[in-house]
């Protein structure tokens, strides 16, 4: 394009490479979770430490919930929700990622030793 | 000398009031994810950077954030310190870069160094003071490459907006304000 100048093409090279490197350090899967703490109405949270690959089953009000406990990580397999909105939230590994069945009135999330925020709004 | 003040000013006046008609009009496009925006008043400031000089950049671009927050009612809410500190950021960037305009770089450098530097500045605001939440960084590839498309538009449009012979005028003939 006319009244381009060398300067523009490093800015943009810079620039391109800053925003790469970004998306780099900031996506590679960091981990750190060390439990899985389970919240369910009417109970007292239960905490599962993600060490042993291992299924859980969880009841509820609607079904069983199937849970699926890896070496730092963990994530629903199975819930009675129709619209699979707490299989979707895949694997949960940085500490304060959840999921949420409400069919069984609950809720996963996994915990490190930095504490999180719950969630974040806009 | 008088005279060339009082013009400089008019010109400072009419662009921070294209500016700020750009970003009320922008307020009201409904983005798809916060944080994300053209952000076309970036290109009045790149205008009159490169018309004006620094001080009637800065002038401009402060008209700008104020005016701009008084009509969205804004003005001291966080939008507006965020809005401010990208603004900030931007011109701090474009400060050492300018000097080399246009021998060495042109508006899309220009455009995209002050569009990531507007994205940082108001980030580290927001994890900073705002939102201080440990994952916010995950937030900041997207908007960084949004500043990157973004910047480029931008500069692209002000190249455009430069070359009229219109403004050309104003490029060649600089005002004695051009002190900045």
């Amino acid at each position: 394009m006319r009244g381009l100048r060398w300067g523009d093409a490093l800015v943009v090279t810079l620039a391109v490479a800053l925003v790469g490197s970004a998306f780099g350090l900031a996506y590679t899967p960091g981990g750190g979770a060390t439990e899985l703490v389970v919240t369910q109405a009417g109970a007292a949270p239960r905490h599962y430490p993600l060490d042993v690959a291992r299924t859980i089953g969880i009841d509820g009000t609607a079904g069983v919930t199937t849970i699926r406990i890896e070496p730092g990580r963990a994530r629903c397999l199975d819930s009675p929700g129709s619209q699979g909105i707490c299989e979707r939230a895949g694997w949960l590994e940085r500490p304060g990622d959840m999921a949420v069945s409400l069919p069984n009135r609950l809720v996963l999330q996994v915990q490190g030793p930095g504490a999180g925020f719950d969630s974040m709004h806009f | 000398m008088a005279t060339d003040s009082a013009t400089c000013d008019r010109r400072i006046a009419a662009l921070a009031a294209l500016a700020i008609g750009l970003q009320v009009i922008e307020a009201a496009i409904p983005s798809p994810v916060p944080g994300i925006k053209p952000g076309l008043a970036n290109v009045i400031t790149l205008v009159a950077l490169l018309t004006l000089g620094w001080r009637a950049a800065v002038a401009v671009t402060l008209l700008r954030v104020v005016g701009a927050s008084l009509l969205l009612g804004t003005l001291l809410s966080p939008g507006f310190w965020l809005s401010l500190a990208g603004a900030l950021a931007a011109l701090l960037m474009l400060t050492p870069l300018w000097r080399l305009y246009p021998g060495h770089i042109s508006a899309v450098g220009l455009g995209v160094a002050a569009a990531l530097a507007h994205t940082a500045g108001q980030f580290l605001l927001a994890w900073g003071l705002i939102i201080p939440h440990p994952q916010l960084p995950l937030l900041l590839p997207p908007l960084l490459l949004a500043a990157l498309i973004t910047g480029v538009l931008t500069g692209i449009l002000t190249n455009s907006v430069l070359s009229d012979p219109r403004i050309q005028r104003h490029v060649r003939n600089p005002p004695t304000a051009r002190t900045g």
